[in-house]
């Protein structure tokens, strides 16, 4: 039996799915890849909501950025807003930007912030996106090259449409084999391997490599592979969500960034598309009723909706576990996306872990069967230190809070703390959040991001960034508003770029045809 | 058609202003009108020459981007393909007003028909939300006060050129790589021989008012006409 691996074979067709057939056709085309997808299961299609990774993605693959946004119904992800979840009290609110703060040594950067503006939002100081995301701006104007911006930003998408798109690419343009079959079983081979696929009413689909991207279910990783679940619900309380998709008015407001608005027992996601915004509810049920986390979805939607029925809103109920495998590849399988491991979705670490995990993979991609051990102790070694940096920075966003219902305070009870996010709030009370505390290459969360949240929900700055600002901080700081001033001049409105799009679009087959050799 | 009006926020406080390079945004211009200020910044790009008017006789410079009518050689898929571009030009659809008399104070003014006027929330807007001039127009602004006082010096420099008959007939004849010719006539340039020949005297004239320095650059300018040539030679070999 040859050792090499040429027989790529992919199990489900959601997000995760087509985004890893896409991915890995276009980056070693010399494989052969077989994606099957059950006719009948629907995709969960709430991961709404991409980080600025998903530029590279999508160009990587070779799909135009104005036809991924007109396929997806996609609009602009600036970063993520939180309302209400310091105290709860009116105007209580920050933003965790996509761009890095101005360059510079934090501690310094966060005198000049308190010297020179210290009622500003620490994200305001920090990066001109503060002021671009309150006026609904897109971050880069359309005549600008594909994927690149003013500022750093991803994607809002619906995602029905995105796989759609994905599956139409990597069958149309990039050689991926679609078939449609219920996958029954698996014949094992040599060390446990899997061999084949058994497929309903269909001959054996025999591969050297396997990606489990079957969702919750876990076919392979969980079943044939058997690899174990680690349960995080612990720490991250949240298991539910209640979702809709609302309609929006013609010539209304596109948000640029996702909102997460705390409530009484968890918080609501709102992410607005073009023509619709999806908002969810999210709860513990062990702290809220379905039926009372309704009334708060509709509260909401009320509330925040211009012009929305919400008499019509059917919510769907989604229940979910969370937490992750032990082992995300196993001999020769891998699980990416739900199949690997689901965490409430804030921040939206969903898609981008999908990213990471092929990212991990292709730049890792094992030639023969030999090193299949090496290369899945590396990277099992690796998407566990993904996950538990994921978990400590999303109860992060729950331990600086303040509000006082009975949920907030079990989210701040000691024991729900991991014991890595203890201590590093402990260092940060001395020194700002560095590279010292995140270390590898491609930390889903740096200083940066932690710093946003620590900030922007008022933890306070070390005693030492007392001391006199540089010059070449205040003038970075400085700066920022300057910047700030121009850009908020110089970009478009989501609105109005989408409304461009749609009336300069060429039809696609078209626009191809006249692409650039 | 143009419709001028004085720029105000009552008035233009959602107006948007395209800014990028674009044929269709009014330049597909083969030269444009270039002040004795900016000949310093003007020749590291284009060649500068001199016109006179048929009707008033009165000499102006420009800075020329092409050989054909409507051919503009810097106008590329990517944008402006030089980082300056001529007062003249830079300030559209922006112009120096007055009221009255000549000597009044000068108001900006906006041509509402230019191509550049945004329709569709696109382009870089004017003024702020609390009707503050946004950076744009303040640099707006500034280019639209040095181009309206390097106007008014200009005819100074324009009679000195005269007073010591400093100009001469000039035309050039060009064959293309691909055989074409190309013909610019009815232009005037500085007549290097006379310039070289002028009196201690009239050359600290000349310094003391400013004038010295961009008759030196319009001759310097003249040296990119190769890269001109270059440039229409790349797009009929594109062709």
């Amino acid at each position: 039996m040859s050792t090499s691996i040429q027989r790529l074979v992919i199990v489900g067709g959601g997000t995760a799915g087509w985004l890893s057939a896409c991915l890995i056709a276009a980056k070693l085309p010399g494989l052969a890849i077989t994606l099957v997808e059950a006719p009948n299961i629907p995709t969960v299609g709430v991961g709404e909501g991409t980080w600025p990774t998903m530029r590279e993605t999508l160009a990587t693959i070779g799909i135009a950025e104005a036809e991924f946004l007109r396929e997806c119904d996609a609009a602009f992800k600036q970063g993520s807003r939180f309302d209400g979840w310091t105290d709860g009290t009116a105007g209580d609110s920050y933003l965790h930007p996509f761009t890095a703060p101005v360059p510079g040594e934090m501690r310094d950067l966060i005198a000049a912030w308190q010297a020179g503006a210290p009622g500003a939002p620490f994200a305001a100081a920090m990066t001109p996106q503060h002021a671009v995301c309150a006026h609904d701006l897109a971050p880069r104007q359309r005549a600008m090259p594909d994927y690149a911006g003013a500022l750093n930003y991803g994607y809002h998408l619906d995602a029905g449409k995105f796989a759609a798109l994905l599956a139409r690419h990597a069958t149309g343009r990039l050689g991926v084999v679609r078939i449609a079959a219920e996958v029954t079983g698996v014949v094992a081979g040599a060390d446990a391997d899997i061999a084949a696929l058994r497929l309903r009413d269909q001959a054996d689909l025999p591969g050297d490599l396997f990606i489990d991207c079957s969702g919750q279910a876990g076919l392979l990783i969980g079943g044939h592979c058997g690899a174990g679940w680690i349960d995080r619900s612990d720490v991250s309380l949240n298991d539910r969500a209640l979702a809709v998709q609302v309609p929006v008015l013609p010539g209304s407001a596109v948000a640029s960034q996702t909102i997460g608005t705390a409530h009484e027992a968890g918080w609501l996601w709102d992410i607005g598309l073009p023509t619709r915004r999806g908002i969810g509810c999210v709860y513990s049920s062990q702290f809220l009723s379905d039926d009372r986390a309704a009334e708060i979805l509709a509260d909401h939607v009320r509330a925040h909706v211009p012009g929305a029925d919400v008499a019509a809103l059917r919510p769907r109920l989604l229940s979910f576990a969370t937490g992750h495998r032990d082992r995300f590849w196993v001999g020769n399988c891998l699980a990416i996306g739900l199949s690997a491991g689901f965490i409430e979705p804030l921040e939206a670490s969903a898609i981008v872990l999908i990213e990471l995990s092929l990212k991990a993979l292709t730049e890792n991609f094992p030639q023969s069967r030999n090193t299949l051990p090496i290369r899945a102790a590396r990277f099992n070694a690796l998407f566990r230190y993904r996950w538990d940096r994921i978990v400590e920075f999303l109860k992060l966003h729950y331990v600086l809070s303040r509000r006082r219902e009975p949920y907030w305070q079990a989210q701040r009870a000691a024991a729900a703390i991991p014991s890595g996010l203890a201590d590093a709030l402990m260092l940060w009370r001395e020194q700002p959040p560095s590279v010292w505390d995140l270390p590898r290459v491609d930390e889903m969360f740096p200083a940066a991001s932690q710093a946003y949240v620590l900030y922007g929900m008022g933890f306070p700055a070390p005693a030492a960034a007392g001391a006199a600002p540089s010059p070449a901080a205040v003038a970075r700081i400085a700066d920022v508003a300057a910047k700030a001033r121009a850009l908020a001049a110089a970009l478009p409105a989501n609105r109005d770029y989408f409304t461009a799009l749609a009336a300069h679009s060429a039809p696609p087959a078209a626009q191809r045809d006249h692409a650039a050799p | 058609m143009t419709n001028h009006a004085i720029l105000n926020p009552a008035d233009h406080g959602t107006l948007r202003v395209r800014t990028e390079a674009h044929a269709a945004l009014g330049d597909n211009v083969t030269a444009c009108l270039v002040m004795p200020a900016e000949f310093r910044a003007a020749q590291a790009h284009y060649p500068i020459v001199f016109r006179r008017d048929a009707a008033t006789g009165k000499l102006a410079a420009i800075a020329l981007f092409g050989f054909d009518s409507g051919e503009n050689l810097f106008l590329t898929a990517d944008g402006w393909d030089a980082l300056y571009r001529p007062l003249a030009l830079a300030v559209q659809p922006f112009l120096i007003g007055r009221a009255g008399e000549s000597d009044s104070a000068p108001q900006v003014h906006v041509d509402l028909a230019h191509p550049r006027i945004a329709t569709d929330g696109e382009g870089v807007r004017v003024f702020d939300d609390q009707g503050q001039p946004t950076p744009y127009l303040e640099a707006i602004a500034g280019k639209l006060g040095d181009l309206d006082y390097a106007y008014q010096a200009g005819d100074d420099f324009f009679a000195a050129l005269e007073r010591y008959d400093l100009v001469e007939p000039f035309s050039l004849d060009v064959t293309l790589d691909n055989g074409s010719k190309q013909t610019l006539v009815g232009f005037q340039t500085i007549d290097e021989n006379r310039l070289a020949a002028l009196d201690g005297e009239a050359l600290h004239g000349l310094m003391a008012a400013g004038h010295l320095s961009p008759i030196y650059m319009a001759v310097a300018s003249l040296s990119q006409f190769p890269a001109l040539v270059a440039r229409k030679n790349a797009l009929t070999a594109r062709a």
